[in-house]
């Protein structure tokens, strides 16, 4: 019998990937379960046609449980990867934190093998970890992630259902929490680099680890969390070897050409601003809104260092894509 | 009779987009607190409970009622739910602040604004931009006659389809409010709308022009309206080919001003006393004036803290709150509220007509003689 994998945002920039990287297996079906309005053109893309064979395509929408229950069915594993990555809190709660709840419910009723949730590296509090120390699986989730923003908010929220409902229900689950996810089609320059205005990059410090995973070693980590026998209950952080810099990045798109403008906020003054900045936030009651605050700098850009020593030990994973390749692939485009 | 001056205790109903906003805003009022939310979803209910920090979060009404006894409740729901709600709450003795669309027609109208008479209870509607600050300024200036009588109000709505909320209705053709009488447009004009009727006398005035569906939609996505009054005229134009704008021209006899909400900017362009080639002067002197007025006025509500966007909604909830408190009237007199809501329902029959399309619902267009008394 072959297994049959299903996945839910298979169309997304991970998801692709993690059905490419699911269909290197031989005797797996993956089957996605796809909204209406779905393209599925880059899910094909570069899949060879006698592969193709192997993906279910199955449209409808995740809170219809009739629907899910049918397709969820004689699942081995559930890699659970939709979820909002925009919009206001209530946005992202809708489309990632209900759904979740409804699709363990499904899992369990028709017992489903494994479940995978796709979580993220962001739902860490830094308080608990010194500087430059180590953050690892064992360090706490952030205990006020409603003082985060929305996307990470949900994800919390997110994690701490599907291991509420897993353990009442007995549905085998684990947990991936990958860093910043990167790679072509997606800038490397993200929030953890620093924050746009304008034309211009504001570069937050600069000097520190980044948590990134290369898209394609983030999806061969999932697949392995999903298929690696006897690992219910087990929670694992997905981020590459070689872990790059801001500056790192920044030079290296200027090195190739791309004209990006800077502004740099050394790590010293990040403190000092972000407690200004959210200080009139509070006196002017929100005219300009909290986006820095100190509990948010510090979650973002604490110069940490990321383990992913459990990954490589229990999951025998190995990020095959080098930071410096992955990069270069990325910046290219 | 006036309430006991304790600090009133608030109630949300539906954390969903909105209600960030009225927590928001709440929390800017020192005489009154949040006590509970509710929505039929935990999570949601839980998030904005997290992030406002209000105590108690249910997802069930009645609980809510029994246990937190709020002295207003708060209606955040879709436009489908805010008649039976607001019924069911004034009937529990609630105070009722309810978003737009007030109901989804008339007949709701009616049966809820007989349960307020009934019931002895307040009712507000979200017609929030009526207390924003610029508003209230082109208030007082045509009040001060600065642009004298006033003949003709130009309200324009920009909504591009491709934003947040359009592109979901868009997508998604089961989506609540493609189901509403108006269609997108019961969910919008709302705002356009009432500061129209905040400026023309006549309640019911003749309508002309349409709704119309571009190409590659399969419901209407523009809409453009005259109003024909007596003395008076206006325009309403929704557009979803322009960024978004919130912009008003009320045009007098002896001027006009242009309302920005979203740049919180007033420009008044007074009829020039001068003759010929002076007149020319007289006005872009005007402009440069009035330009100095509105970028200093700006630069001093920003020093003292004082540009929200929500700015009205908090003034609207002030009001509202201080009527509950002083036993006063309430902001927004019901036969307004009933007005809009019937004014809509013959919009959205006109346009119907023009289109040769039929109802959704049945909705009464003439006003409703009963409540129309007791208003
Ligand atoms: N990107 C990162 O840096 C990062 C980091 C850590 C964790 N993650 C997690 O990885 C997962 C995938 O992220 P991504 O970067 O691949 O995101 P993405 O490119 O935005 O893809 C999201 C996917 O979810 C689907 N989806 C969204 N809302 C849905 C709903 N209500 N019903 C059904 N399907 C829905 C989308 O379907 P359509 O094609 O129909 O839109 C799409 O396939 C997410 O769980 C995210 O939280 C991402
Ligand atoms: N004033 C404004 O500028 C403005 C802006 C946007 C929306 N609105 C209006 O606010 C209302 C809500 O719009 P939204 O965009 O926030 O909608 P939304 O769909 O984001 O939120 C509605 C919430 O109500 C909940 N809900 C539905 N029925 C319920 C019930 N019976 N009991 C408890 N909870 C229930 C839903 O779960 C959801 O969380 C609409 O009438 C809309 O027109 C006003």
């Amino acid at each position: 019998m072959p297994v049959i994998a299903t996945v839910t945002g298979a169309t997304g920039f991970l998801g692709r990937r993690l059905v490419h990287s699911l269909l290197e297996e031989n005797d797996l079906i993956v089957r996605c379960l796809l909204r209406e309005s779905s393209d599925t053109d880059a899910l094909y893309e570069n899949v060879p046609v006698i592969a193709r064979e192997r993906i279910e395509i199955h449209r409808g929408e995740l809170n219809d449980k009739k629907f899910v229950e049918e397709h969820f069915a004689n699942s081995d594993v559930v890699y659970h990867l939709a979820a909002a990555l925009g919009g206001s809190a209530s946005t992202m709660f809708l489309n990632t934190v209900i759904p979740t709840r409804q699709l363990l419910e499904t899992a369990a009723r028709v017992n489903v093998g494994r479940f995978v949730l796709i979580s993220s590296m962001g739902v860490y509090g830094t308080q608990t970890v010194k500087r430059w120390g180590t953050l690892d699986e064992s360090t706490p989730v952030d205990p006020m992630p409603e003082k985060r923003d929305p996307y990470t908010f949900s994800k919390v929220r997110q994690e701490t259902v599907a291991q509420e409902l897993s353990e009442s229900l007995g549905l085998p689950l684990v947990i991936v929490r990958p860093g910043v996810i990167y790679g072509p089609g997606r800038s490397a320059v993200t929030s953890r680099v620093g924050l746009p205005l304008g034309p211009m990059v504001i570069r937050m410090g600069g000097g520190q680890q980044l948590p990134y995973t290369f898209v394609e070693n983030c999806a061969e980590g999932i697949k392995l969390a999903g298929l690696t026998p006897d690992m219910s209950g087990e929670i694992f952080n997905l981020v590459d070897d070689d872990l790059p810099t801001g500056k790192r990045i920044l030079r290296l798109m200027k090195q190739q050409g791309q004209r990006i403008r800077t502004l740099w906020i050394p790590r010293g003054a990040i403190g000092p601003l972000s407690r200004i900045y959210e200080w009139y936030s509070n006196w002017s009651e929100g005219q300009l809104p909290p986006v820095l605050t100190r509990h948010k700098c510090e979650a973002m850009w604490k110069p940490l260092r990321y383990s992913n020593a459990k990954a490589k030990h229990k999951l025998n994973w190995k990020p095959k894509i080098s930071t410096e390749d992955g990069l270069q692939q990325t910046i290219a485009g | 009779m006036p309430e006991p001056t304790h600090k009133l205790k608030i109630a949300l109903l539906g954390c969903g987009q909105i209600a960030d906003a009225h927590l928001s805003q709440i929390a800017r009022i020192d005489s009154v607190e949040v006590v509970a939310v509710c929505d039929v979803h935990e999570d949601l209910a839980y998030q904005a409970a997290a992030r406002f920090n209000v105590p108690k979060t249910y997802t069930n009404l009645d609980r809510m009622i029994s246990e937190v006894r709020p002295d207003v409740v708060h209606i955040t729901t879709p436009a489908h739910t805010h008649a039976d709600l607001s019924i069911k709450l004034l009937n529990a003795g609630c105070h009722v602040y309810v978003e737009k669309p007030f109901t989804l027609d008339a007949t709701e109208s009616a049966s809820v604004l007989a349960a307020v008479e009934f019931s002895n209870r307040s009712i507000c509607v979200g017609h929030d931009q009526l207390f924003d600050p610029m508003w209230l300024r082109c208030r007082d200036w045509i009040q001060r006659g600065l642009i004298g009588k006033v003949g003709h109000i130009e309200s324009i709505l920009g909504y591009p389809i491709a934003g947040n909320f359009g592109a979901l209705v868009a997508a998604n053709p089961n989506h609540s409010v493609r189901k509403l009488p108006g269609g997108l447009f019961q969910n919008t004009i709302s705002h356009p709308l009432y500061r129209i009727t905040d400026l023309m006398d006549e309640d019911q005035p003749k309508i002309i022009g349409g709704w119309h569906t571009q190409p590659e939609y399969d419901f209407p996505t523009e809409m453009q309206l005259s109003f024909q009054g007596r003395t008076q005229s206006a325009s309403l134009t929704f557009s979803t080919h322009i960024p978004p704008q919130r912009i008003t021209r009320v045009y007098g006899s002896k001027g006009s001003l242009e309302i920005d909400i979203d740049a919180q900017t007033i420009r008044l362009n007074k009829i020039a006393k001068l003759p010929g080639a002076f007149a020319k002067l007289e006005v872009s002197w005007q402009h440069l004036r009035n330009a100095s007025w509105n970028f200093a006025n700006n630069c001093w509500r920003f020093a003292k803290a004082d540009i929200h966007y929500f700015a009205g909604m908090k003034g609207l909830f002030e009001t509202f709150y201080g009527s509950i408190q002083n036993g006063t009237d309430p902001p927004i007199p019901p036969h307004q509220i009933h007005r809009v809501t019937q004014l809509m329902d013959r919009i959205f029959d006109h346009c119907r007509e023009q289109d040769g399309t039929s109802r959704i619902n049945n909705v009464s267009t003439t006003p409703n003689q009963e409540v129309s008394k007791c208003l």
